[in-house]
């Protein structure tokens, strides 16, 4: 089971970092689904915040 | 004929998708030069372009000091400056859609906002609300027991048997 369906979250904001960070590899890359564990519909909603999140420089685009 | 009736009818489902409202937020940097007692007067600004073109309001996030994950730039009179702090400040409102087209430009246009996103939401609350201790959770698998060594008996050896054991080691 993943995070957002144990926490029954139906949305997700940008603006919930630390949410995301679980999303993100410690270079500020992107999970896989497969690593995630998230439905289509979860990782699709993620991939958005996260790219809504980095432009708003709320998270890195790369991190070394 | 049938273009043009279907084109009708498009055009009909354009006029009145714009004339409804949408659920809209706007998130914000302001720069970090601005001094916090003036930072109500920039907001006001925002909230003003969203009133007057008919919008209201359903949430907001005043702005917050905040570090950029990356230096942002901005052009203020033909320079660039860079800013590594910022401002970070949300609304979220219901409005028609030239009022995003409104909002945009003159965002765009402030010289004060570092960066802006404008985006379609939803009218309930979006931030996760989640239960304590359920993010980092660690799996546990089964706890290793640690293993006993078997204590080597520190017997008397008698000269004749390490010879002995010398002489095979010896040998190989």
């Amino acid at each position: 089971m993943n995070i957002l369906t144990q926490n029954d979250i139906q949305h997700i904001d940008y603006k919930d970092v630390d949410l995301l960070k679980q999303f993100i590899n410690p270079h500020g890359r992107m999970m896989s689904r497969r690593r995630a564990e998230l439905t289509s519909r979860q990782q699709r909603a993620v991939e958005a915040a996260v790219k809504r999140a980095r432009f708003m420089g709320l998270l890195p685009y790369v991190q070394k | 004929m049938a273009k043009a009736k279907a084109g009708a009818i498009e055009t009909q489902d354009v006029a009145q998708e714009a004339a409804e409202s949408r659920i809209y937020e706007v998130g914000y940097h302001i720069i970090p030069t601005v001094k916090e007692e003036n930072l109500d007067a920039v907001v006001g600004k925002v909230r003003s372009i969203i009133e007057k073109a008919g919008g209201s309001f359903i949430a907001e996030g005043a702005p917050v000091a905040m570090k950029l994950s990356y230096p942002m730039s901005i052009r203020e009179n033909e320079r660039h400056t860079e800013y590594d702090h910022s401002f970070f400040g949300w609304l979220k409102f219901e409005a028609p859609a030239e009022a995003v087209l409104a909002l945009e430009k003159a965002l765009k246009a402030d010289m004060q906002i570092l960066r802006h996103i404008v985006f379609r939401t939803v009218r309930e609350e979006t931030r996760a609300r989640l239960k304590l201790g359920t993010l980092r959770e660690v799996r546990r698998t089964d706890t290793i027991k640690p293993v006993r060594r078997v204590e080597e008996v520190a017997a008397p050896v008698s000269e004749v048997d390490l010879d002995k054991a010398l002489e095979e080691l010896t040998t190989d």
